[in-house]
Formats: structure tokens, sequence, C-alpha cells
């Protein structure tokens, strides 16, 4: 299970952020606690909406990232310091990365009271409706006295308060796998895959499902061609470099934009010899015209793609059914992000690896033999039990949405995709 | 004629909280003066070693010294009140206590029908604290819900009812602030208290 940590604190020296990072590396064999810093964060203001700046863009993807989220507050006047009300103000404002997240909440103060107001203050702000958390009721954690509490390790002296704080600990492990259990069921019916919504790189005014989309849409832009030079991060290429260059790795690679829409592959292959048939004609489509209108097909499809978007999950992968002795194809889904870590599209490739399987084995000498101990591969899990999906915790759902999506690739191979 | 500051706690440049106050501000011209104070621009409050406090901060603290009682509007924003509010006292008992024994009129209002109620029951609490220990109003809630509504075109409240409503509470809080005023045989002591306080001691 991975967390997040938030220390409600910007002060330089903090006890609070001590109390997270002991939580941290003491539990680490419990759970993987990821601790996040709040300090580069904007005032909240209405009239300036600074949601996309990559301070709150970053809090936002680790927080959907994660399985759950603890909150270490201080108490200053009785309630949360004003540096924490204000990241939950930009996260309850464009985004809401809380919704349906189980949030525990903890807190370390100087005196006897251990953040006890600040804390139900905590929990009435985490309740409301822009924010949406659900907090682990009970199993309140208050440290008082924290300066004499950790030793010069930064590790709490106490030992029945580190059982306690383990027990809470527990606690809130079980509840989370509980409560994503619950929330994960519809979140990928937000997916469009008729792509009808556009961004900011989508080619206005030209019909994406036209045949002659690509050119369309590149006089349109006035896209550069041939021998132009496009300067890369790391590459000065033209135009037809970039091509040999795509055109030549041995892997059928396609663009997804952040949109749904397709709007590349590197094409290399006729169609018939492709593992996942593309057609030129194909290029600028929606999602939802590449793939066959079955519902079971498309409810996949945005499955996948909605763990991408969510970050869930950086690469889906998963063998397509009909692989034999002679071939092993497997498609990835990779997430594709900009510097900001926005989600900008999927980056899908489709190989045989079993050409490389075989060519590790002639030059190391060794033949495969079957394993006893095996455990049922993908493939047969996935038709017997697609259900499953929707009841498993959020680290665990990839590989069984994973599964399921296999019939996808069968199914769009076989025809359009 | 007492003087009062009103604090809008937002900082957004449209706020139906600035309308409320900026609307008594004209409504009670006879019975107070009221000066309508912005906590717009306050950086978010952030401890230091040499307990730097924002020279806004501390125009606003002059202020409130200067007052006989303290009117805040606040806004609620996720069940409680704004960052940029909580960010505002914060600042204001750093090292300096222009709260201590001053009397408080709470009000609020909302785009909802629920007018802040909860924002204000935090406030009270959060107003309560040792390095701010205002006098609040007792019994006292002023909630405007529906506020994108509630005013007409001359930027006068519509509704009578709460016109009425209003208008008791202000003369019950002017009455407290005169009360107050002879209830200061402690304040000495609070101040020092306030001062003297603090979450950091050993």
């Amino acid at each position: 299970m991975k967390l997040v940590g938030i220390a409600g604190s910007i002060a330089d020296q903090s006890y609070n952020r001590t109390l997270l990072k002991f939580i941290a590396k003491r539990f680490e064999g419990l759970v993987d606690i990821e601790v996040l810093d709040i300090n580069d964060v904007p005032v909240f203001n209405q009239d300036d909406d600074q949601t996309n700046c990559a301070a709150i863009q970053n809090l936002c993807k680790k927080i959907e990232g994660a399985d759950g989220v603890i909150i270490a507050t201080p108490e200053h006047n009785h309630t949360v310091p004003a540096a924490l009300k204000n990241v939950i103000e930009w996260l309850s404002y464009e985004v809401h990365p809380f919704d349906a997240k189980p949030v525990m909440i903890v807190g370390a103060s100087y005196h006897t009271q251990g953040s006890s107001r600040a804390q139900l203050h905590l929990r009435q702000i985490l309740e409301a409706p822009g924010v949406n958390a659900i907090v682990l009721p009970g199993n309140e954690f208050l440290l008082g006295d924290v300066k004499n509490a950790f030793d010069e390790n930064g590790d709490l002296k106490d030992q029945r308060t580190v059982d306690f704080l383990q027990s809470t600990l527990q606690n809130f492990i079980r509840f989370a796998k509980v409560i994503n259990m619950i929330g994960q069921t519809t979140d990928y019916e937000e997916e469009d895959l008729s792509a009808k919504n556009g961004t900011d790189t989508t080619v206005q005014g030209v019909d994406m499902n036209a045949d002659d989309w690509l050119d369309q849409a590149a006089k349109k832009v006035n896209a550069v061609e041939g021998d132009s030079y496009v300067k890369l991060d790391s590459g000065l290429l033209t135009v037809d470099q970039l091509n040999y260059f795509l055109k030549t790795i041995p892997i059928e690679l396609t663009y997804v934009d952040e949109n749904n829409q397709f709007i590349y592959y590197n094409d290399f292959l006729p169609t018939e010899k492709m593992l996942a048939k593309r057609t030129p004609a194909q290029v600028g489509d929606a999602l939802d015209k590449v793939h066959p209108q079955i519902s079971s097909v498309l409810k996949h499809v945005k499955q996948v793609i909605n763990t991408l978007r969510t970050g869930k999950t950086d690469l889906v992968s998963m063998p397509v059914p009909g692989n034999d002795e002679k071939t092993h194809v497997v498609h990835y889904y990779k997430a594709m992000h900009d510097e900001a870590g926005n989600y900008k599209g999927v980056n899908e490739w489709a190989v045989d690896i079993k050409p490389i399987v075989d060519e590790y084995l002639r030059e190391t000498g060794q033949k495969l033999v079957n394993d006893p101990n095996a455990r049922v591969d993908a493939i047969t899990g996935a038709s017997e039990n697609p259900e499953v999906d929707t009841t498993t915790g959020a680290s665990d759902t990839l590989q069984k949405i994973a599964k399921p999506e296999v019939k996808i690739d069968t199914t769009s191979s076989a025809s359009k995709h | 004629m007492n003087k009062f500051v009103a604090i809008v706690g937002s900082n957004s440049n449209k706020s139906t909280n600035r309308e409320l106050l900026q609307y008594m501000q004209k409504h009670f011209q006879n019975q107070a003066e009221i000066e309508l104070v912005e906590i717009k621009g306050l950086p978010i409050f952030k401890k230091s070693a040499d307990r730097f406090v924002p020279q806004e901060a501390k125009d606003i603290a002059t202020k409130i010294e200067a007052a006989d009682g303290v009117i805040i509007a606040t806004p609620e924003y996720d069940h409680s009140i704004t960052a940029a509010l909580t960010s505002a006292l914060a600042w204001l008992s750093y090292g300096i206590h222009p709260f201590v024994d001053k009397p408080v009129m709470i009000t609020g209002a909302s785009y909802g029908s629920l007018g802040s109620s909860r924002a204000q029951s935090q406030l009270r609490q959060i107003l309560d604290s040792p390095e701010l220990k205002a006098r609040i109003m007792p019994s006292s809630e002023f909630l405007l819900g529906h506020s994108l509504q509630a005013f007409d075109e001359d930027e006068n409240l519509k509704d009578p009812n709460e016109v009425k409503q209003l208008d008791g509470l202000f003369k019950d809080f002017v009455q407290f602030v005169n009360i107050s005023k002879q209830l200061n045989n402690a304040n000495v002591v609070n101040k020092h208290k306030a001062e003297q306080f603090s979450w950091d001691k050993d």
C-alpha cells in the first residue's frame, strides 16, 4: 500500500514533519509512505486561479495516486495552520484529489493538548463537500509535549506511544483498503472516448474522424514537413529524419493524446502484417471510432486510460490471447506527462517479445522449461473473473483491470484497431 | 461615537461579505464609525526565528488597538474560515496581541442557505484561543444565506426580517462594547499573559 504524508506546517523546524518521517521510517515494512512538501504553495485566491502551478499539480497527482493520506497537523490558535488550510482550499477548488480518499489525522504539539482542537477542525474541513475525504473515525493520535518526545535520531522514545501509533496505522491500512474498494467504481465512466472536449493541442475546425484528417489538420496548423528542422530537447532533426528514425524502431508505436484522440503511429508495416492493426485513414480518429462499438470493450478501454490518467499507475501491459510457443505479443500502455506532471496521453507500443527471449536463450546457451510452481498466467485469470477488479485496493487494481482488457485487444485487433 | 474596525474575511475581489460590511458601514453610520480592513496581500503565516510580522499586519493591529470593537464577516470555505483569514489572525497574535479583551461581533455571508454557520462556530473557537483572547459577543449569530440575491441595486439588504435582526444585533453589540469598557480590571494581566504565552515554551 502506498500512502502520502502531509505535514501541516511550513515552519523551518516542524515536529509534525519529524513525526511523519518517523512513521515512514519505523513502519516501512508495513506501508510505503512518501512525505510531501507544502512550502511553495501560493496563497489561495478565487481571483487568481493557480491550480496549474507545479506545486499544486504535484500535490494533486501524488494524492490521487496514493491509496491514502496521513495529515500531521500542528495547532495554531485552536485551529489548523493557515498553510494547511490553504493547501486544502486549492485541492477543493478546480481539482479534487481528496475525493473519496481515506485520510488519517495525527498531530503533535508542545503542550498537553497534542493538537486536539485542530484535529477536530480538520475533520470538519475534510468532510466538506468540495474536499470529500473519508477520515478514519476514532483512532485519535495526539502527541503532547513533543519537544521531549523524540531522541536525537528522530525516533519516538516511548515504546507505548510507538505501539499505539502502530495499532492506529494498522487500523488505517485496513480502513483504506475497504474505502478504496467502495470508491473504485465509476471513475473511468468519465473518460470521453469521443474526444469531443478537445485540449490545447487539438486542431480545431477539422473533422477528426475524416479519412484525410492528417492532411487537413496539417494544413490548418501550417505543419512543417520534409527537410524542415525540428528542435527536440536533446537533438535537432528534420521531419524526414524523424520519420526515418521512428519507422526503424522495431516496435509498433501509437500516440493517443490526453483528449483520447489517436494522432500518430509509426507506419512501417502493411496493415495486415501489424500486431495491432492500424490504417493511415484512422489517424486523427477519436478512440471510440477505432474500437468496436461493444460496451464491454469500450468500458475496458476507459478503465485503462483512466488508470493512467489518474496516476494509479504509469504502465499497463497485457499479453494478447492466442500467443503460442512461436509468438508472445504484448501491448504496453504508458502514461505520458509534461514537465509539470500533467497527463499528456498514452504511448502505446505492441511488440512480440518471443524473438527477444529466443535470442537471449541462444546467446546464453539456455532453454526454457516449465515451472511446476508457476501460478495461472494472466490470460486465463482474465476471462474467468473480470468482476473482481472492482473490489480490489488501488495498488492491486492495475493487474486486474489489465486482464479483462486482454479481451479488447483480441476483439479490436481482429477488426479495426 | 464608537469606532469599529470591520475585517473582510475574504481576499476575493468579489465578496458578499465585503458587501455586507459596506452595507453595515452605511446603514449604521449614525451609531458607529466603521472602517473596513482588507486582509488581501498578507502572506501565509510562517514562524521565523526573529518573529517577523509583515508591516500590513502591524498596521491592522494598530487599527484594532485603537478601535472600540471589531466586526468580522467570514465566508465559509470547506466548513471553515478562509486560509487567508486564518493566516491574518495568526499574524495578529504573533508577538502582537490587539485582540485581547477586544469586543468582537461575528457575521458572515454565503451563496447557499447556511450563511457560513460552520465557519462562524470555528471562528468563535479560534478567537477564544490564548493568544487572541477576544471578547466575542455571545449568542449573536448573524448568518446571511443566499448572499448573491440578498442586496438590491443600491446595495441595501432586501429582506426586512434580515435588516430587523441585524439592527437588533448591532444595537446589542454597541451595548456590549460599552459594558465591556467597564470590564477591564483584568485587561493588563490578560495582555501580559497573552504576551507571555507561548506554544513554543518548554
